[in-house]
């Protein structure tokens, strides 16, 4: 399932670059991320809780940075398993920054996630409908961290 | 491991709701044990309300109405006759609902709770402007269902409420029926339709199913259509604002793109049944 979308701050490219580098601020902006710690140069353990309905759901991840082209690109891979529960998510993504002609900053992101145990026997639909909210919550609290409303 | 418990009123379960935080109401348990033997769910109590006879049976109220027990079968409210004319759309509704085993296990209350959003009661019970009257811990209240779907399956029960019956306005004389398209019968929604027309024939109420978090509905563009429903041009322009209002997902039972194309045909199909049922009444 590919999870993709883009959106725009009113704040210059190597500021934004900046705080997408700070686990602690990127920690804060993922809705239902209870904590994250960088373990190395290039990667990140988080945990992030999920809930669609009754179904509750909380994820280990761990985050690796395959490839980073400075200020502009990060190719990451996200795997983990939630829990004892016996589902895994392994997702591929790719997030590309620009800068806007009012000198602010383009953010694309392309998300290839798999999800396999009890969790997929839910509908894929919903997980794309929950994924684009979270994105959604995700951009208003990145907004926040960068003091721009819009 | 999961302890099973079972009050006898209404105000002993919620209590026990609100004493295990990880317990979850069990109503029919047509989907909810389904969905724990998957493992989706593990309450750590299931509390049953199977025993609480204030949560069954279907009354007409002093002014008329019809309420119906949270607990009432989807078996019961579809042989119900008391849902005639403008609510014989949620009756409809009832019996359309997957197959027999769980049209005999499955209530209305644990439907509406569960709020899936392909399922079949809510846009009947949209249709019908009913009102939820539930419980909690906190005590009694009711709200409009338009009021109570927030999201994608979260609706507006806090933890530990649940729903004790549901209300819906007298039925008047007039054609109302419920059409759902579904990969085989009994299959959830892939979209649905329910609809009833005003008694003078002039305007209808109409809530689809399975194209967003919950049913859509559009009541000022109702009040705009009425008096036009023989003019082809306003139900498409109608029915156009519901497919603005949609949010489907894509999944197993249709794409997105095919749902949005199926309301506007559901519409006037639906529409064209219920004229002809009050010319020929």
């Amino acid at each position: 399932m590919k999870i993709e979308g883009e959106f725009e701050v009113e704040a210059p490219r190597t500021e934004v670059w900046k705080k997408i580098q700070d686990p602690q601020i990127m920690g804060a902006c993922i809705p239902g991320c209870d904590s994250i710690e960088q373990l190395d140069d290039t990667s990140y353990r988080a945990q992030v809780s999920v809930k669609v309905g009754p179904i509750k759901a909380r994820f280990n991840l761990l985050v690796e940075v395959l490839e980073e082209q400075p200020e502009h690109t990060i190719l990451s891979r996200t795997s983990g398993e939630e829990g004892t529960r016996a589902s895994v998510v392994n997702s591929d993504n790719v997030l590309r920054l620009a800068d806007t002609d009012s000198g602010g900053t383009r953010v694309d992101y392309v998300a290839d996630v798999s999800v396999t145990g009890r969790l997929g026997k839910f509908g894929l639909g919903i997980f794309r409908k929950k994924a684009d909210q979270l994105a959604g919550q995700f951009v208003e609290n990145f907004r926040e961290k960068l003091g721009v409303t819009a | 491991m999961t302890e099973v418990l079972s009050p006898g009123t209404i105000e002993e379960a919620v209590a026990m709701l609100a004493e295990y935080g990880e317990a979850m109401p069990l109503s029919g348990g047509a989907t909810l044990i389904a969905m724990r033997n998957a493992a989706l769910v593990e309450p750590s109590h299931l509390v049953s309300l199977d025993r609480i006879s204030d949560l069954r049976g279907i009354d007409r109220t002093a002014d008329g109405k019809i309420r119906i027990g949270a607990m009432t079968r989807h078996c019961e409210t579809a042989a119900c006759a008391e849902l005639t004319g403008s609510l014989y759309v949620l009756r409809r509704a009832a019996g359309m609902i997957a197959n027999r085993v769980v049209r005999n296990m499955g209530t209305m209350g644990g439907s509406v709770a569960n709020a899936d959003p392909a399922a079949d009661y809510l846009p009947a019970l949209a249709c019908c402007d009913a009102m939820l009257e539930i419980a909690g811990a906190d005590g009694r209240r009711s709200l409009s269902i338009h009021d109570y779907i927030d999201d994608w399956y979260e609706t507006a029960l806090a933890e530990g409420e649940i729903i004790t019956a549901i209300t819906l306005p007298a039925p008047v004389e007039a054609p109302s029926t419920y059409r759902k398209i579904a990969r085989v019968s009994g299959d959830y929604a892939t979209a649905s339709c329910a609809m009833a027309l005003d008694p003078d024939g002039q305007g209808m109420r109409v809530a689809i199913g399975a194209c967003g978090p919950g049913p859509l509905r559009d009541r000022a563009g109702e009040d705009a259509l009425r008096g036009k429903l023989g003019e082809p041009a306003a139900v498409a322009e109608f029915a156009g604002k519901l497919v603005a209002i949609a949010d489907p997902v894509d999944d197993v039972r249709g794409s997105a793109e095919y749902r949005l194309r199926l309301i506007p045909r559901l519409v006037s199909s639906v529409l064209s049944e219920l004229t002809t049922q009050k010319e020929t009444a």
